[in-house]
Protein backbone atom coordinates (compact mmCIF):
# COMPACT_ATOMS: atom_id res chain seq x y z
CA UNK A 1 0.00 0.00 0.00
CA UNK A 2 1.26 3.75 -0.76
CA UNK A 3 0.63 6.22 1.26
CA UNK A 4 -1.77 8.70 0.24
CA UNK A 5 -2.68 11.30 2.97
CA UNK A 6 0.04 12.35 5.73
CA UNK A 7 -0.79 15.36 8.10
CA UNK A 8 1.91 16.39 10.44
CA UNK A 9 0.93 18.65 13.50
CA UNK A 10 -2.34 20.17 12.18
CA UNK A 11 -3.90 23.00 14.10
CA UNK A 12 -6.84 24.29 12.86
CA UNK A 13 -9.05 26.90 14.80
CA UNK A 14 -12.24 29.04 13.80
CA UNK A 15 -12.60 32.90 13.13
CA UNK A 16 -13.79 32.97 16.81
CA UNK A 17 -10.44 31.60 18.45
CA UNK A 18 -11.04 28.20 19.38
CA UNK A 19 -9.86 25.12 18.47
CA UNK A 20 -11.21 22.60 15.88
CA UNK A 21 -8.03 20.56 15.77
CA UNK A 22 -5.01 20.33 17.81
CA UNK A 23 -1.78 18.52 16.68
CA UNK A 24 -3.29 16.15 14.79
CA UNK A 25 -0.95 13.73 12.85
CA UNK A 26 -1.88 10.99 10.82
CA UNK A 27 -0.96 8.54 8.00
CA UNK A 28 -3.39 7.03 5.45
CA UNK A 29 -2.23 4.67 2.97
CA UNK A 30 -4.38 3.55 -0.26
CA UNK A 31 -7.20 1.31 0.41
CA UNK A 32 -7.48 1.81 4.01
CA UNK A 33 -10.70 2.10 6.02
CA UNK A 34 -10.92 4.31 8.73
CA UNK A 35 -13.49 5.49 10.68
CA UNK A 36 -13.04 8.85 12.71
CA UNK A 37 -14.95 8.64 15.66
CA UNK A 38 -15.33 10.90 19.05
CA UNK A 39 -17.97 12.87 20.55
CA UNK A 40 -19.81 16.12 18.70
CA UNK A 41 -17.62 19.16 18.28
CA UNK A 42 -14.34 17.11 18.33
CA UNK A 43 -13.44 18.14 15.13
CA UNK A 44 -13.69 15.39 12.91
CA UNK A 45 -16.32 17.47 10.26
CA UNK A 46 -13.39 19.69 10.33
CA UNK A 47 -10.77 17.14 9.36
CA UNK A 48 -13.19 16.01 6.52
CA UNK A 49 -13.10 19.60 5.44
CA UNK A 50 -9.17 19.68 5.66
CA UNK A 51 -8.65 16.38 3.47
CA UNK A 52 -11.27 18.04 0.98
CA UNK A 53 -8.96 21.14 1.05
CA UNK A 54 -11.97 22.86 2.05
CA UNK A 55 -10.21 24.40 4.72
CA UNK A 56 -6.57 25.42 5.18
CA UNK A 57 -4.32 24.43 8.54
CA UNK A 58 -3.16 27.27 10.91
CA UNK A 59 -0.30 25.24 11.20
CA UNK A 60 1.11 21.76 10.22
CA UNK A 61 1.26 20.33 6.76
CA UNK A 62 -1.06 18.29 4.60
CA UNK A 63 0.49 16.27 2.08
CA UNK A 64 -1.73 14.23 -0.54
CA UNK A 65 -0.06 11.95 -3.05
CA UNK A 66 3.20 13.75 -1.96
CA UNK A 67 2.15 17.03 -2.53
CA UNK A 68 1.92 19.65 0.12
CA UNK A 69 -2.11 20.58 -0.42
CA UNK A 70 -2.12 24.36 0.82
CA UNK A 71 -3.55 27.63 0.01
CA UNK A 72 -0.77 28.06 -2.72
CA UNK A 73 -1.38 24.69 -4.27
CA UNK A 74 -5.06 25.27 -4.24
CA UNK A 75 -4.92 28.40 -6.03
CA UNK A 76 -3.62 26.33 -8.66
CA UNK A 77 -6.90 25.86 -10.73
CA UNK A 78 -5.26 22.50 -13.14
CA UNK A 79 -3.95 21.12 -9.37
CA UNK A 80 -7.19 22.27 -7.61
CA UNK A 81 -9.32 20.05 -10.10
CA UNK A 82 -7.34 17.42 -10.28
CA UNK A 83 -6.83 17.56 -6.25
CA UNK A 84 -10.78 17.08 -6.65
CA UNK A 85 -10.99 14.47 -9.02
CA UNK A 86 -9.42 11.97 -6.93
CA UNK A 87 -11.27 12.79 -3.77
CA UNK A 88 -14.75 12.61 -3.34
CA UNK A 89 -16.70 13.55 -0.43
CA UNK A 90 -19.88 13.27 0.63
CA UNK A 91 -21.36 16.08 3.16
CA UNK A 92 -23.00 15.21 6.09
CA UNK A 93 -25.99 17.08 4.77
CA UNK A 94 -26.96 15.31 1.45
CA UNK A 95 -29.45 18.19 0.64
CA UNK A 96 -26.47 21.15 0.03
CA UNK A 97 -25.05 18.75 -2.53
CA UNK A 98 -28.59 18.58 -4.93
CA UNK A 99 -28.63 21.72 -7.27
CA UNK A 100 -29.60 20.58 -10.61
CA UNK A 101 -32.94 20.17 -12.31
CA UNK A 102 -33.15 16.27 -11.76
CA UNK A 103 -31.18 13.35 -10.59
CA UNK A 104 -29.91 12.68 -14.32
CA UNK A 105 -28.29 15.76 -14.39
CA UNK A 106 -27.53 15.82 -10.77
CA UNK A 107 -25.03 12.76 -11.67
CA UNK A 108 -23.84 13.97 -14.49
CA UNK A 109 -22.57 17.26 -13.55
CA UNK A 110 -19.09 16.55 -12.83
CA UNK A 111 -18.64 13.87 -15.54
CA UNK A 112 -19.91 16.52 -18.35
CA UNK A 113 -17.41 18.76 -16.87
CA UNK A 114 -14.34 15.96 -17.26
CA UNK A 115 -15.59 16.59 -21.18
CA UNK A 116 -16.51 12.92 -20.94
CA UNK A 117 -18.62 11.59 -24.94
CA UNK A 118 -22.76 12.40 -23.81
CA UNK A 119 -22.83 8.09 -24.56
CA UNK A 120 -20.42 7.66 -21.85
CA UNK A 121 -21.93 9.85 -19.73
CA UNK A 122 -24.84 8.28 -20.08
CA UNK A 123 -23.56 5.29 -19.91
CA UNK A 124 -21.90 6.35 -16.48
CA UNK A 125 -24.67 7.83 -14.73
CA UNK A 126 -27.15 4.60 -15.76
CA UNK A 127 -24.52 2.52 -13.76
CA UNK A 128 -24.16 4.20 -11.07
CA UNK A 129 -28.15 4.38 -10.68
CA UNK A 130 -28.26 0.62 -11.28
CA UNK A 131 -25.55 0.33 -8.45
CA UNK A 132 -27.70 2.48 -5.77
CA UNK A 133 -30.75 0.73 -6.94
CA UNK A 134 -32.30 4.01 -7.77
CA UNK A 135 -32.89 3.89 -11.67
CA UNK A 136 -36.83 4.83 -10.89
CA UNK A 137 -35.70 8.20 -9.50
CA UNK A 138 -33.55 9.20 -12.79
CA UNK A 139 -36.25 11.73 -13.41
CA UNK A 140 -37.34 13.19 -10.24
CA UNK A 141 -36.17 16.74 -8.68
CA UNK A 142 -33.86 16.28 -6.43
CA UNK A 143 -35.42 18.20 -4.04
CA UNK A 144 -38.43 16.51 -3.83
CA UNK A 145 -36.99 12.97 -2.43
CA UNK A 146 -36.87 11.46 1.01
CA UNK A 147 -33.68 11.47 3.00
CA UNK A 148 -32.81 8.70 2.59
CA UNK A 149 -32.78 9.18 -1.71
CA UNK A 150 -31.08 12.40 -1.24
CA UNK A 151 -28.21 10.58 0.73
CA UNK A 152 -27.94 7.78 -2.38
CA UNK A 153 -28.05 10.38 -5.09
CA UNK A 154 -25.26 12.49 -3.09
CA UNK A 155 -22.85 9.25 -3.44
CA UNK A 156 -24.26 9.19 -6.87
CA UNK A 157 -22.78 12.31 -8.12
CA UNK A 158 -19.89 11.64 -5.86
CA UNK A 159 -19.21 8.05 -6.85
CA UNK A 160 -20.11 8.45 -10.95
CA UNK A 161 -16.83 10.76 -10.80
CA UNK A 162 -14.69 7.75 -9.89
CA UNK A 163 -12.34 9.22 -7.15
CA UNK A 164 -9.92 7.28 -5.43
CA UNK A 165 -10.61 8.25 -2.07
CA UNK A 166 -13.93 8.74 -0.49
CA UNK A 167 -14.87 11.16 2.22
CA UNK A 168 -18.25 10.18 4.48
CA UNK A 169 -19.88 12.61 7.17
CA UNK A 170 -21.63 10.92 8.96
CA UNK A 171 -23.20 9.12 6.52
CA UNK A 172 -25.77 6.95 8.51
CA UNK A 173 -27.13 10.47 10.00
CA UNK A 174 -31.64 10.44 9.55
CA UNK A 175 -31.52 7.06 7.23
CA UNK A 176 -33.55 4.23 7.99
CA UNK A 177 -31.91 0.95 8.78
CA UNK A 178 -32.47 -0.51 5.55
CA UNK A 179 -30.91 2.48 3.77
CA UNK A 180 -28.26 1.84 6.49
CA UNK A 181 -27.73 -1.75 5.84
CA UNK A 182 -27.62 -0.57 2.10
CA UNK A 183 -24.98 2.13 2.36
CA UNK A 184 -22.47 -0.76 4.66
CA UNK A 185 -22.30 -3.18 2.02
CA UNK A 186 -22.12 -0.23 -0.31
CA UNK A 187 -18.94 0.88 1.59
CA UNK A 188 -17.51 -2.58 2.13
CA UNK A 189 -17.96 -3.08 -2.14
CA UNK A 190 -16.37 0.20 -2.63
CA UNK A 191 -13.31 -0.84 -0.34
CA UNK A 192 -12.79 -4.04 -1.96
CA UNK A 193 -12.66 -2.34 -5.48
CA UNK A 194 -9.93 -0.39 -3.90
CA UNK A 195 -11.16 2.80 -3.20
CA UNK A 196 -9.94 4.56 -0.10
CA UNK A 197 -12.82 4.72 2.33
CA UNK A 198 -12.65 7.73 5.29
CA UNK A 199 -15.35 8.22 7.00
CA UNK A 200 -16.78 10.18 10.67
CA UNK A 201 -19.48 8.17 12.19
CA UNK A 202 -21.47 7.81 15.83
CA UNK A 203 -23.34 4.91 14.28
CA UNK A 204 -20.83 2.01 15.24
CA UNK A 205 -24.29 -0.31 15.03
CA UNK A 206 -24.38 -0.31 11.32
CA UNK A 207 -21.10 -0.19 10.19
CA UNK A 208 -19.20 -3.18 11.39
CA UNK A 209 -16.90 -4.66 9.31
CA UNK A 210 -16.60 -1.94 6.83
CA UNK A 211 -13.67 -0.78 9.18
CA UNK A 212 -9.90 -2.16 9.09
CA UNK A 213 -9.29 1.21 11.42
CA UNK A 214 -10.00 3.90 13.76
CA UNK A 215 -8.97 6.95 14.32
CA UNK A 216 -10.49 8.40 17.74
CA UNK A 217 -10.74 12.47 18.71
CA UNK A 218 -11.25 13.34 22.35
CA UNK A 219 -13.34 16.59 23.04
CA UNK A 220 -9.75 18.48 23.49
CA UNK A 221 -9.65 18.05 19.06
CA UNK A 222 -6.93 16.01 19.46
CA UNK A 223 -6.15 12.39 18.23
CA UNK A 224 -6.10 10.33 21.35
CA UNK A 225 -6.25 6.69 19.84
CA UNK A 226 -4.83 5.49 16.71
CA UNK A 227 -5.37 1.88 15.66
CA UNK A 228 -7.53 -1.35 14.95
CA UNK A 229 -11.17 -0.67 14.64
CA UNK A 230 -12.40 -3.86 16.39
CA UNK A 231 -9.56 -3.56 19.31
CA UNK A 232 -11.13 -0.49 19.74
CA UNK A 233 -14.64 -1.13 19.48
CA UNK A 234 -14.41 -3.83 22.18
CA UNK A 235 -12.86 -1.16 24.57
CA UNK A 236 -15.83 -0.10 26.29
CA UNK A 237 -14.22 1.56 29.04
CA UNK A 238 -12.08 3.70 26.89
CA UNK A 239 -15.24 4.32 24.58
CA UNK A 240 -17.66 5.44 27.68
CA UNK A 241 -14.91 7.45 29.24
CA UNK A 242 -14.63 9.54 26.12
CA UNK A 243 -18.30 10.08 25.69
CA UNK A 244 -18.16 7.72 22.54
CA UNK A 245 -20.93 5.22 23.80
CA UNK B 1 -19.53 -2.86 -9.66
CA UNK B 2 -18.90 -1.46 -13.17
CA UNK B 3 -15.79 -2.41 -14.50
CA UNK B 4 -14.90 1.77 -15.07
CA UNK B 5 -14.98 2.21 -11.17
CA UNK B 6 -12.71 -0.63 -10.71
CA UNK B 7 -9.73 1.16 -12.61
CA UNK B 8 -8.24 4.70 -12.25
CA UNK B 9 -9.53 7.65 -14.46
CA UNK B 10 -6.28 9.10 -16.30
CA UNK B 11 -8.31 12.52 -16.58
CA UNK B 12 -5.83 15.78 -16.92
CA UNK B 13 -8.09 18.91 -16.19
CA UNK B 14 -8.20 22.06 -18.62
CA UNK B 15 -7.70 25.35 -17.90
CA UNK B 16 -10.66 27.42 -17.54
CA UNK B 17 -11.05 31.25 -16.13
CA UNK B 18 -13.49 30.46 -13.42
CA UNK B 19 -13.44 32.66 -10.10
CA UNK B 20 -17.04 33.08 -9.46
CA UNK B 21 -17.39 30.45 -7.16
CA UNK B 22 -14.83 31.41 -4.97
CA UNK B 23 -15.56 35.02 -5.01
CA UNK B 24 -19.26 33.66 -3.79
CA UNK B 25 -17.45 31.28 -1.21
CA UNK B 26 -15.25 34.77 -0.34
CA UNK B 27 -18.27 36.74 0.24
CA UNK B 28 -20.71 34.68 2.08
CA UNK B 29 -17.67 33.79 4.36
CA UNK B 30 -17.53 38.17 5.45
CA UNK B 31 -20.96 37.95 6.36
CA UNK B 32 -20.84 35.21 8.21
CA UNK B 33 -17.96 36.56 10.41
CA UNK B 34 -19.40 39.24 10.90
CA UNK B 35 -22.13 37.56 12.59
CA UNK B 36 -19.65 35.43 14.19
CA UNK B 37 -17.65 38.31 15.23
CA UNK B 38 -20.63 40.05 16.57
CA UNK B 39 -22.14 37.16 18.48
CA UNK B 40 -18.51 36.61 20.56
CA UNK B 41 -18.65 39.74 22.39
CA UNK B 42 -21.46 39.79 25.28
CA UNK B 43 -24.24 42.16 25.52
CA UNK B 44 -22.29 44.32 28.44
CA UNK B 45 -19.44 45.32 26.38
CA UNK B 46 -17.34 48.56 28.18
CA UNK B 47 -20.18 47.72 31.11
CA UNK B 48 -22.50 49.57 29.47
CA UNK B 49 -26.07 47.99 28.98
CA UNK B 50 -27.70 48.23 25.21
CA UNK B 51 -29.82 50.85 26.41
CA UNK B 52 -27.79 53.20 27.29
CA UNK B 53 -25.55 53.03 24.19
CA UNK B 54 -28.82 53.22 22.04
CA UNK B 55 -29.85 56.34 23.88
CA UNK B 56 -26.84 57.99 23.52
CA UNK B 57 -25.89 57.07 19.92
CA UNK B 58 -29.68 58.41 19.10
CA UNK B 59 -28.93 61.43 21.05
CA UNK B 60 -24.68 62.16 19.87
CA UNK B 61 -27.04 62.36 16.17
CA UNK B 62 -29.83 64.71 16.85
CA UNK B 63 -27.08 66.77 18.65
CA UNK B 64 -24.84 66.77 15.28
CA UNK B 65 -27.73 67.20 13.23
CA UNK B 66 -29.19 70.38 15.14
CA UNK B 67 -26.11 71.90 16.27
CA UNK B 68 -24.56 74.50 13.34
CA UNK B 69 -21.14 74.54 15.88
CA UNK B 70 -17.54 73.53 14.73
CA UNK B 71 -16.64 73.33 17.82
CA UNK B 72 -19.31 71.32 19.14
CA UNK B 73 -18.73 69.13 16.55
CA UNK B 74 -15.13 68.41 16.99
CA UNK B 75 -15.66 67.72 20.39
CA UNK B 76 -17.95 65.20 19.63
CA UNK B 77 -15.15 63.85 17.11
CA UNK B 78 -12.70 63.77 20.12
CA UNK B 79 -14.94 61.17 22.32
CA UNK B 80 -15.89 59.49 19.31
CA UNK B 81 -11.77 59.04 18.78
CA UNK B 82 -11.84 58.45 21.99
CA UNK B 83 -14.02 55.13 21.98
CA UNK B 84 -12.44 54.02 18.60
CA UNK B 85 -9.17 54.01 20.27
CA UNK B 86 -10.28 51.12 23.12
CA UNK B 87 -11.81 48.81 20.00
CA UNK B 88 -9.97 46.14 18.20
CA UNK B 89 -7.92 46.56 15.18
CA UNK B 90 -10.34 44.89 13.01
CA UNK B 91 -12.80 46.94 14.05
CA UNK B 92 -10.90 50.24 13.88
CA UNK B 93 -9.73 49.01 10.11
CA UNK B 94 -14.03 48.77 9.78
CA UNK B 95 -15.09 52.06 11.02
CA UNK B 96 -12.20 53.55 9.44
CA UNK B 97 -13.36 52.16 5.84
CA UNK B 98 -16.91 53.30 5.84
CA UNK B 99 -16.01 56.93 7.35
CA UNK B 100 -13.88 57.26 4.09
CA UNK B 101 -15.95 55.88 1.97
CA UNK B 102 -19.20 58.30 3.65
CA UNK B 103 -16.49 61.42 3.09
CA UNK B 104 -15.30 60.96 -0.38
CA UNK B 105 -19.04 60.67 -1.37
CA UNK B 106 -20.58 63.27 0.82
CA UNK B 107 -17.39 65.30 -0.86
CA UNK B 108 -18.81 64.82 -4.43
CA UNK B 109 -22.10 65.71 -3.72
CA UNK B 110 -20.87 69.31 -1.96
CA UNK B 111 -18.54 69.44 -4.98
CA UNK B 112 -20.88 71.86 -6.69
CA UNK B 113 -21.50 73.81 -3.10
CA UNK B 114 -17.83 74.32 -2.51
CA UNK B 115 -17.08 75.47 -6.28
CA UNK B 116 -19.85 78.00 -5.54
CA UNK B 117 -17.92 79.36 -2.47
CA UNK B 118 -20.11 77.71 0.44
CA UNK B 119 -17.16 76.69 1.64
CA UNK B 120 -17.75 76.76 5.69
CA UNK B 121 -21.08 74.94 5.34
CA UNK B 122 -20.55 72.12 3.12
CA UNK B 123 -17.04 71.64 5.38
CA UNK B 124 -19.63 71.69 8.47
CA UNK B 125 -21.86 69.21 6.64
CA UNK B 126 -19.17 66.43 5.74
CA UNK B 127 -18.02 66.53 9.16
CA UNK B 128 -21.61 66.29 10.51
CA UNK B 129 -21.99 63.10 8.26
CA UNK B 130 -18.47 61.58 8.58
CA UNK B 131 -19.62 61.85 12.62
CA UNK B 132 -22.93 60.22 12.55
CA UNK B 133 -21.79 57.29 10.24
CA UNK B 134 -19.12 56.73 13.43
CA UNK B 135 -21.41 56.87 15.55
CA UNK B 136 -23.77 54.43 14.56
CA UNK B 137 -20.98 52.11 13.32
CA UNK B 138 -19.46 52.15 16.73
CA UNK B 139 -22.70 51.26 18.23
CA UNK B 140 -23.02 48.23 15.93
CA UNK B 141 -19.77 47.25 16.69
CA UNK B 142 -19.98 47.07 20.70
CA UNK B 143 -23.39 45.75 20.68
CA UNK B 144 -25.22 42.17 19.61
CA UNK B 145 -27.35 43.09 16.84
CA UNK B 146 -30.20 40.87 18.98
CA UNK B 147 -29.83 43.36 21.71
CA UNK B 148 -29.86 46.21 19.60
CA UNK B 149 -33.68 44.67 18.75
CA UNK B 150 -35.04 44.73 21.49
CA UNK B 151 -34.24 48.44 22.71
CA UNK B 152 -36.38 49.04 20.37
CA UNK B 153 -39.36 48.21 22.31
CA UNK B 154 -38.59 51.62 23.74
CA UNK B 155 -39.74 53.36 20.84
CA UNK B 156 -42.79 51.42 20.82
CA UNK B 157 -41.76 49.15 17.99
CA UNK B 158 -44.15 46.28 18.47
CA UNK B 159 -43.23 43.16 19.61
CA UNK B 160 -43.73 40.77 16.60
CA UNK B 161 -42.27 43.49 14.38
CA UNK B 162 -38.71 42.61 16.87
CA UNK B 163 -39.54 38.90 16.98
CA UNK B 164 -39.71 39.06 12.80
CA UNK B 165 -36.09 41.48 12.82
CA UNK B 166 -34.47 38.75 15.42
CA UNK B 167 -35.81 35.52 13.08
CA UNK B 168 -34.18 37.66 10.03
CA UNK B 169 -30.82 38.12 11.65
CA UNK B 170 -30.92 34.51 12.73
CA UNK B 171 -31.76 33.15 9.01
CA UNK B 172 -29.20 35.23 7.58
CA UNK B 173 -26.87 33.24 9.66
CA UNK B 174 -28.37 29.73 8.80
CA UNK B 175 -29.03 30.75 5.24
CA UNK B 176 -25.46 31.88 4.91
CA UNK B 177 -23.85 28.47 6.12
CA UNK B 178 -26.43 26.58 4.06
CA UNK B 179 -25.57 28.35 0.69
CA UNK B 180 -21.77 28.03 2.08
CA UNK B 181 -22.35 24.75 1.94
CA UNK B 182 -23.71 24.11 -1.37
CA UNK B 183 -20.82 26.53 -2.66
CA UNK B 184 -18.27 23.78 -1.51
CA UNK B 185 -20.08 21.08 -3.12
CA UNK B 186 -20.55 22.69 -6.14
CA UNK B 187 -16.49 23.56 -5.87
CA UNK B 188 -15.54 19.74 -5.36
CA UNK B 189 -16.98 18.65 -8.10
CA UNK B 190 -16.35 21.67 -10.76
CA UNK B 191 -13.36 19.68 -12.29
CA UNK B 192 -13.73 20.54 -15.43
CA UNK B 193 -15.19 23.14 -17.25
CA UNK B 194 -18.88 24.54 -16.68
CA UNK B 195 -20.22 25.72 -19.54
CA UNK B 196 -23.49 26.31 -17.13
CA UNK B 197 -22.52 28.18 -14.65
CA UNK B 198 -25.26 30.66 -14.40
CA UNK B 199 -27.55 27.23 -13.93
CA UNK B 200 -25.27 25.76 -11.68
CA UNK B 201 -25.66 29.16 -9.51
CA UNK B 202 -29.54 29.55 -10.24
CA UNK B 203 -30.14 25.76 -8.87
CA UNK B 204 -28.37 26.78 -5.56
CA UNK B 205 -30.42 29.55 -5.43
CA UNK B 206 -33.76 27.67 -6.10
CA UNK B 207 -33.11 25.39 -3.39
CA UNK B 208 -32.35 27.62 -1.48
CA UNK B 209 -35.78 29.23 -1.90
CA UNK B 210 -37.15 25.77 -1.37
CA UNK B 211 -35.38 25.53 1.71
CA UNK B 212 -36.33 28.64 3.00
CA UNK B 213 -39.99 28.04 2.50
CA UNK B 214 -39.87 24.58 4.20
CA UNK B 215 -37.77 25.97 7.30
CA UNK B 216 -40.33 28.75 8.00
CA UNK B 217 -43.59 26.22 7.73
CA UNK B 218 -41.39 23.93 9.93
CA UNK B 219 -40.71 26.93 12.76
CA UNK B 220 -43.97 28.24 12.35
CA UNK B 221 -45.50 24.69 13.34
CA UNK B 222 -43.06 24.59 15.85
CA UNK B 223 -43.99 28.28 17.07
CA UNK B 224 -48.20 26.78 17.39
CA UNK B 225 -47.03 24.05 18.76
CA UNK B 226 -45.82 26.06 21.64
CA UNK B 227 -48.89 27.85 21.91
CA UNK B 228 -48.14 31.20 19.75
CA UNK B 229 -50.70 32.66 18.94
CA UNK B 230 -50.16 35.33 16.55
CA UNK B 231 -48.93 37.46 19.93
CA UNK B 232 -45.71 37.65 21.46
CA UNK B 233 -44.63 39.59 24.55
CA UNK B 234 -40.80 40.67 24.92
CA UNK B 235 -39.21 40.46 28.56
CA UNK B 236 -36.03 42.51 28.80
CA UNK B 237 -34.37 43.25 31.93
CA UNK B 238 -31.67 45.51 32.01
CA UNK B 239 -29.39 46.07 34.98
CA UNK B 240 -27.81 50.21 35.67
CA UNK B 241 -24.22 50.11 36.62
CA UNK B 242 -21.81 52.49 37.15
CA UNK B 243 -20.39 52.93 33.65
CA UNK B 244 -24.06 53.88 32.93
CA UNK B 245 -24.55 56.53 35.07
CA UNK B 246 -20.93 57.55 33.87
CA UNK B 247 -22.12 57.86 30.02
CA UNK B 248 -25.42 58.95 31.26
CA UNK B 249 -23.60 62.31 32.74
CA UNK B 250 -21.29 62.50 29.25
CA UNK B 251 -24.39 62.59 27.58
CA UNK B 252 -25.17 65.99 29.81
CA UNK B 253 -22.39 67.13 29.40
CA UNK B 254 -23.25 67.36 25.57
CA UNK B 255 -26.26 68.55 25.86
CA UNK B 256 -24.86 71.40 27.85
CA UNK B 257 -21.94 72.04 25.70
CA UNK B 258 -24.37 72.33 22.67
CA UNK B 259 -26.47 74.96 24.40
CA UNK B 260 -22.99 76.11 25.44
CA UNK B 261 -22.24 76.80 22.04
CA UNK B 262 -25.68 77.67 20.72
CA UNK B 263 -24.88 80.68 22.55
CA UNK B 264 -21.68 81.51 21.32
Amino acid sequence: MILLIKMKNIYYSYDSGAYALKNVSLEIKTGESVAFIGPNGSGKSTLMKLINGLVNPESGSYTFEGSEINSKYLQNDLLLKSFHKKIGFVFQNSEVQLFCSNVYEEIAFGIRQMGMPEVEVQKRVEDILKLLKVEDLKHRQPYHLSGGEKRKIAIASVLVMNPEVLVFDEPMNGLDPESKRFLKELMVSLNKAGKTILCSTHDFEYVKGVFKRAVVFSKDHTIIRDGSYMEIMEDDNFLFNNNII
Amino acid sequence: MPEWLLKKDHYVPSIEKNTFINKSILSILKVLTKFKYNAKYKSNRFGVNTITKFISAILLIILVALSRSLGFIIIIDVYLLLIISLLNAEEIIHIFKLAIVVTIFTLIIFLPSFLMGNTNNSILIVIKTITTVTAVNITSSITQWNDITKTLKLFFIPDIFILVLDITIKYIVIFGEFSLNMLYALKLRSVGKNKNKTTSLSGIIGTMFIKSKEMAEEMYGAMECRGFTGEYKLHSKYKFRLNDILCIIINIGFIASYFYFVGV
